[in-house]
């Protein structure tokens, strides 16, 4: 059972949104309409319940390292993106001089290829690990 | 929302989107308790939380070019924390858990012993129930009930009509009801009413 008054009018009487003229009609509603009378006392529960309540601030030392950890995050944000630049410049580059002078396909310059493309991976899988790891290290603020 | 960025001077946000690094400072210390409490209602963790907020001002800071200084700062800076977290919600569940202790209650005063317990016990019910909802439902519950936004900022902020304010705050209160309703029936929180 629902009655259509109760989404808006139920809610802006709740949350004192109402004129008092449009809370005294509403309230004579009420007073005849039984489903709407539960919905406000059961509602009305629960926003009691949580207007009571707020967000607790932290300390005030989490607030003072709030700021200059952001800065440190925007620092090694700049620092990353020059280094990923750099590096696949260099990489480029490097590709782009090997593929000027390679000469004829021998083994030794097919394994040392594979080799090299093996180490890349592998570096990237570490960084990839220790970034993952710093992100979800909930004791990272903490110096050891 | 407005009251936040009342202490936010026209003369800072101006020098901010020209670069300067001082007004970004005092524009995060001015906004950052706000944006913390309301990233914390969505996410659920504290660590989250504060990485989030720290994103979404650093996001802020870049695409300050895009900022009109004579509208207030945090219904624009809300709308980039709130996307931070949806995604991080969708995409990320990486600590997953859900801090607890982080609710009280807003009256100040001091209670009894005992009524210490027993609001800790209702909070942290109201926590894990909130965590229970949609994103959505959890989110229109934290700005009203929590942050104390009106139906006309509710409407800013989650960029929706005040109708669907209404509606959403309804089916919101009626889904965190019923997760309550063992509470409330076996007589927890008589307080409450």
């Amino acid at each position: 059972m629902s009655c259509d008054r109760m989404e808006n009018d139920g809610m802006r009487y709740i949350d004192g949104e109402m004129t008092p003229a449009q809370a005294a009609e509403f309230e004579k509603h009420l007073a005849g309409c039984e489903t709407c009378r539960r919905s406000i006392a059961e509602l009305g529960r629960v926003d009691s319940m949580a207007g009571r309540m707020r967000i607790a601030d932290p300390m005030d030392v989490f607030w003072e390292g709030y700021w200059k950890s952001m800065y440190k995050r925007g620092e090694r944000r700049t620092a990353w993106i020059l280094i990923v630049a750099g590096a696949a410049a260099t990489a480029l580059f490097g590709i782009f001089e090997i593929g000027r002078n390679f000469g004829p396909v021998t083994f030794v310059k097919v394994a040392a290829a594979v080799l090299a493309a093996g180490l890349a991976l592998l570096f990237i899988s570490v960084v990839r690990e220790r970034v993952h790891q710093k992100k979800t290290d909930r004791y990272r603020d903490i110096i050891r | 929302m407005t009251e936040e960025s009342a202490g936010i001077g026209k003369e800072t946000l101006v020098a901010w989107k020209k670069g300067d690094q001082k007004a970004f400072e005092e524009i995060v210390r001015a906004s950052m308790k706000k944006a913390y409490a309301m990233a914390l209602g969505l996410v659920g963790n504290v660590e989250d939380a504060r990485d989030l907020s720290q994103e979404a001002f650093m996001a802020a800071h870049r695409a300050r070019g895009s900022f009109d200084p004579d509208r207030p700062f945090f219904p624009w800076f809300y709308r980039i924390l709130r996307n931070r977290c949806l995604n991080f919600i969708r995409t990320r569940s990486k600590r997953g858990e859900i801090s607890m202790d982080v609710l009280v209650e807003k009256e100040c005063g001091r209670p009894r012993p005992d009524a210490v317990v027993m609001n800790r016990e209702d909070s942290n019910a109201l926590w894990k129930a909130l965590f229970g909802l949609s994103e959505e439902h959890r989110e229109i519950i934290v700005l009203r009930n929590f942050q104390g936004l009106s139906y006309r900022e509710l409407s800013e902020a989650l960029d929706i009509s005040e109708g669907t304010v209404m509606s959403r705050l309804f089916y919101a209160r009626k889904a965190l009801y019923d997760a309550l309703k063992d509470r409330f029936e076996s007589g927890g929180n008589e307080k409450v009413g």
